[in-house]
């Protein structure tokens, strides 16, 4: 434990060393907020459309955002460099516990998402964004979302162990766009056309926006509880798959 | 007495598509403790991997290898504990300072932080980094990384040292620099067990050598031993260097062709 979390202060040690490397973290969903609601905010104002529950539309989007920012998996990329330099062979030549070799920059990816997850819901209020569930429910979006980022962190490192290419590392970054866009992004799960529902259906991410969109709307105990277990879920078969991949490494 | 090293018909098989790469064909290795051991060899002679596969990296493809008494392949974290590794290329993570690296290094290895940082400070003043101790690692030149490397492999004074061509790429005084922080290490009692393309590196440092060639050990024994039987062997009237002895174990004979050195397949 001690160990994941020297590791995982060295990893945010690295991050805060290539600010270059967060400014798109912040600013591509920021910008997708703002573009899906000035372009769709027209079609759903806030006093006809039920499931805005009162609010803008901004509100409905935001968790989109918020995936988004959690969804650059940068995390893999340094590990494919530490692979690529020979640091990797340093630490697993030195008697660290084969699970704090991959948790430690997980654990500093979640540091990193509950700051960006933070501060992008405080950029987002001037939208006229009402964190609905309360302060309460602001720590359980911080949690809900950096928990995502360290699933989706754990999933291109789990790449990065076994192609040790940032090439490929790079490409199964793709995946985010199926992940993050076969959802209910623009309106709920019940008003997608019917191919685009089974998609979402079958999308975990789905789970996991609906969950955060609740504590943002008006929580439903249920519809948050299923966002944590899909996630939690998701989470933990990362990690193990990390753990093996780091056992097997040759 | 346990040996500090220790290996029974070592083999390393990588598969490819162009069939099986064989690297390491079978080596014995007995190494004592508080010896200089060299492992020379052509490139590709499978040195690095031997001591991929004796330092916890590699799995073994069959053999026994024990290192400090302990079995590699079976207790790999109790091998870790005692050994130090610097590996060919030196691994170095560039966005740390020095300072820092080998602190966190010594944390790792399960030093309080006040005394990991003591210890940060006695092995960089060991490898003559203090002044550049607090700068990024990016900016290190060649040799610096390589002195920085060394002394991060120091931290928990390990029973086994493993030096993967260690001065490959350094200027002479940095050479003599590693020379003697080796000579210093050894006679506080660590083994070190080092590969080396410089004859006269384990000419100078080592107590023993094994000549590996194509997987196989093809040489072994001490410098000055190694020599005699060849001098006995070609009826010389003088000592032979380290350098023949290589090229003759190793299979290749230098002709010397309008000055120049040609090497060719004996
Ligand atoms: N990961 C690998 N996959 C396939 N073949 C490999 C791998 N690593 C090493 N080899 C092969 O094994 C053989 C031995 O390589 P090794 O790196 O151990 O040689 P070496 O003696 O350290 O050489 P050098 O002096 O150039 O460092 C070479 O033929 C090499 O191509
Ligand atoms: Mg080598």
């Amino acid at each position: 434990m001690n160990q994941a979390l020297l590791l995982g202060r060295r990893a945010l040690r690295e991050t805060l060393r290539t600010p270059e490397s967060l400014a798109p973290t912040l600013l591509i969903p920021l910008f997708f907020l703002i573009v899906n609601v000035g372009q769709a905010g027209k079609i759903f104002p806030a006093s006809s459309t039920g499931f805005l529950k009162g609010q803008s539309y901004a509100a409905f989007q935001l968790p989109s955002s918020l995936l988004l920012a959690a969804s650059f998996g940068t995390a893999a990329l340094y590990l494919v460099e530490d692979i690529e330099g020979g640091y990797f062979d340093k630490l697993r030549a030195a008697p660290i516990g084969r699970t704090a070799l991959v948790v430690g920059r997980l654990f500093a990816e979640a540091v990193k998402s509950v700051i960006l997850t933070a501060v992008l819901i405080l950029i987002s209020l001037p939208f006229g964004i009402r964190v609905a569930s309360g302060i309460f429910g602001f720590l359980l979006l911080l949690v809900l979302a950096s928990a995502w980022a360290v699933t989706y962190a754990g999933f291109m490192q789990l790449i990065a162990l076994k192609t040790r290419s940032a090439a490929a590392t790079n490409s199964g970054s793709l995946l985010f766009f199926p992940l993050l866009f076969l959802t209910p992004n623009f309106v709920p799960r019940s008003l997608l056309t019917r191919p685009m529902e089974i998609a979402a259906t079958f999308n975990p991410v789905t789970y996991i926006m609906e969950g955060l969109r609740s504590l943002i709307l008006g929580a439903d105990a249920t519809v948050v509880a299923r966002g944590f277990a899909v996630v939690l879920g998701l989470g933990a078969v990362m990690v193990i798959l990390n753990v093996r991949a780091v056992r097997s490494y040759d | 007495m346990t040996l500090a090293i220790e290996a029974v018909g070592l083999v390393k098989t990588f598969p490819s598509k162009g069939g099986d790469v064989e690297a390491v064909r079978g080596v014995d290795l007995a190494v004592e403790q508080g010896e200089v051991f060299g492992f020379l060899g052509p490139n590709g002679a499978g040195k690095t991997t031997t001591v991929r596969m004796l330092t916890t990296l590699l799995s073994i493809t069959s053999g026994v290898a024990r290192v400090a008494g302990v079995d590699v392949a079976s207790d790999p974290d109790a091998v870790r504990r005692k050994i130090g590794v610097a590996l060919q290329e030196a691994g170095l993570d560039p966005r740390q300072t020095g300072r820092e690296l080998v602190t966190l290094q010594a944390q790792l290895f399960g030093l309080a932080p006040a005394a990991a940082r003591d210890r940060a400070q006695s092995l960089l003043e060991l490898v003559d980094l203090v002044d550049a101790g607090d700068r990024r690692i990016k900016g290190y030149s060649g040799g610096m990384k390589r002195r920085l490397d060394l002394a991060s492999a120091l931290v928990h004074q390990p029973d086994v040292l493993f030096l993967d061509e260690p001065t490959t790429g350094l200027d002479p005084a940095s050479r003599l620099t590693v020379w003697d922080e080796v000579r210093r290490i050894n006679a506080e009692g660590t083994s070190v067990f080092l590969t080396t393309q410089y004859l006269e590196e384990a000419d100078q440092l080592c107590d023993r050598l094994a000549i590996i060639d194509g997987g196989r050990i093809v040489l072994e024994g001490t410098p000055a031993s190694l020599k005699a039987s060849l001098r006995r062997r070609r009826g010389l009237d003088h000592d032979p260097t380290l350098d023949e002895v290589f090229l003759e174990a190793t299979g290749r004979t230098r002709i010397r062709a309008a000055g120049d050195v040609e090497q060719v397949q004996a």
